[in-house]
């Protein structure tokens, strides 16, 4: 068969080519007309509170339009060093916004709100757990990984239940976990489909939860460990700032916003 | 002439960047320390181990169930295995993580098969059995595929002469169209074999995601990715090197075995 491609002539006009196929390939996302974008890049924990945020705070700023994206809090601020368009970044855990703050790409930061963990198991309880100290019973548990916010928070909890209740109990325990999920949605779906007998996640994720498929445990007080959410200004050092950031991050901490946030089970700040 | 050349080689000098640009962008990414430091990560030879371990079984699984599927694909005229073919094909199309969600409906505690194997006591999600699972239903298609167009490149009279001369039909298919079949077979299997070592989304739903266990490499890279991108460029760059060594074998073999007939494309 015959070969293609004679490199020294491909190669020209494949040059030649560049300078049209690069912003062809670079294709922005088609934003509108009038209002002012506003990118707002979230924890999935906060999806439906930010959802009820961005209603809020559009019909008081009808100048800027809400542009909210959520995923990781870790894959959010790899995204944001990569220099996604990111106005706002609303992170689970302090390490990743203090990552950005090393990078320089921080220009404000403030805590807007907390979130605690909680048991949950499914439903039916096929292992009849009623209170955290019957975590033993379980026969499959499911945790988030080590590297993401709720299991670093879970592990914080598990390392203060082995003071309280001892060695065996948290052994015990360890030993019947099966996985550690990405993150915590993917934690409360092993429970919701009733494939895990419990598991540990934030309060928001059992009160966003729908058809209530899982039932809520508390965390005995003494083990209590708490999360902080908190809300920063990111970009590029020297950028111009977007005028609605201010705006936003004030509305997450007034009296409105805080109220949005308890009512999707957040503790206040 | 010379205009459509130059124009062919430039879309596929085009398509050839696009493909190798990342994977050298991987490669430049990191140093020898970084690589060392990487490989001495505690995710990272359990997630090694459990990814050749699985998909070397999962592509055995394959081969065993799927040669004779593609031989009956390929030699039967009935509807039934047109609509087989068709049927088979589509965890293709249908994205990882639905192919997840799937075999939990099916293989979970609240799945079609769920009481069953519960009254078994056996358990297969969050398995290793469950990585293996979910590697042949993603490749076993890209396998079966390429088996059953090679076993139809088979000329059938030369079959029907091997019967004439006494050769049972087993013999006949053993001798003479596995043979003929064979750099068909490779590439399907090859094909099939990368498809699993890159298994993610099923993976993820299916089996979770513990150390030694049931996080394969793909499942190791996405935990990396949460600590440092670096760790998880390093841990990209083996799983590259590996899954490359093991094609480039592969592709000798086929060489090896078709080197009596014209070369071809790769």
């Amino acid at each position: 068969m015959r070969r293609f491609a004679l490199p020294g002539h491909g190669f020209v006009a494949w040059f030649s080519m560049l300078p049209w196929l690069v912003p062809t390939l670079g294709c922005e996302p088609t934003a509108s007309k009038k209002p002012t974008a506003l990118v707002v890049f979230a924890a999935s924990s906060m999806t439906e509170a930010m959802r009820e945020v961005e209603e809020q705070f559009e019909k008081a700023h009808p100048t800027l339009d809400v542009q909210l994206q959520f995923g990781g809090s870790q894959a959010l601020r790899l995204q944001i060093e990569q220099g996604a368009p990111a106005d706002l970044f609303v992170s689970a855990s302090e390490a990743h916004t203090r990552a950005l703050e090393r990078s320089r790409m921080v220009f404000a930061k403030k805590v807007i709100a907390g979130n605690e963990l909680v048991l949950i198991v499914p439903r039916e309880n096929p292992a009849g757990i009623e209170r955290f100290e019957d975590l033993t019973r379980a026969e499959r548990i499911v945790l988030g990984a080590k590297e993401v916010p709720i299991g670093a928070y879970t592990e914080e909890l598990f390392d203060r239940s082995r003071e309280v209740f001892g060695d065996a109990f948290a052994d015990a325990v360890a030993g019947k976990v099966v996985s550690r999920e990405h993150n915590v949605r993917l934690v409360r779906a092993k429970v919701e489909l009733g494939e895990a007998d419990a598991a540990i996640v934030y309060r928001t994720d059992v009160i966003a939860s729908e058809g209530g498929s899982i039932i809520m445990i508390p965390i005995p007080r003494n083990l209590r460990t708490r999360a902080e959410y908190s809300a920063a200004i990111v970009g590029r050092p020297g950028e111009v700032a977007n005028p609605g950031e201010e705006a936003f991050l004030s509305f997450l901490r007034s009296p409105a916003g805080q109220a949005i946030l308890v009512r999707h089970g957040f503790g206040a700040r | 002439m010379r205009l459509p050349v130059i124009f062919g080689g430039v879309l596929g000098a085009t398509l050839v960047l696009l493909l190798v640009f990342p994977i050298l962008a991987l490669a430049l990414a990191v140093t020898p320390g970084e690589l060392l430091a990487a490989t001495s990560h505690p995710l990272f030879w359990p997630a090694l181990w459990l990814s050749l371990k699985t998909t070397l079984i999962s592509l055995a699984v394959i081969l065993i169930l799927g040669t004779p599927l593609a031989w009956w694909l390929a030699s039967s005229k009935h509807w039934v295995a047109r609509v087989v073919g068709l049927l088979i094909e589509l965890p293709i199309m249908i994205p990882p993580a639905v192919i997840g969600v799937a075999l939990l409906m099916t293989f979970g505690r609240q799945g079609l098969l769920g009481g069953a194997l519960e009254a078994l006591g056996v358990q297969v999600i969050f398995t290793t059995g469950a990585v293996v699972l979910a590697q042949v239903v993603v490749s076993a298609p890209f396998y079966v595929r390429a088996a059953a167009s090679a076993f139809s490149g088979v000329d059938e009279e030369l079959l029907i002469v091997a019967r004439s001369l006494g050769a049972s039909q087993l013999q006949a298919i053993r001798r003479i169209a596995l043979p003929m079949a064979l750099p068909g077979l490779l590439t399907g299997a090859s094909l099939a074999w990368a498809r699993a070592l890159g298994e993610f989304g099923a993976t993820l739903l299916f089996a979770g995601n513990m150390s030694g266990k049931t996080q394969t490499m793909p499942l190791a890279i996405f935990s990396a990715l949460e600590v440092d991108v670096k760790l998880a460029v390093v841990f990209s760059l083996v799983l590259t090197v590996a899954g490359g060594l093991l094609l480039a074998g592969l592709r000798l073999a086929k060489t090896r075995s078709s080197s009596h007939e014209p070369r071809g494309f790769l």
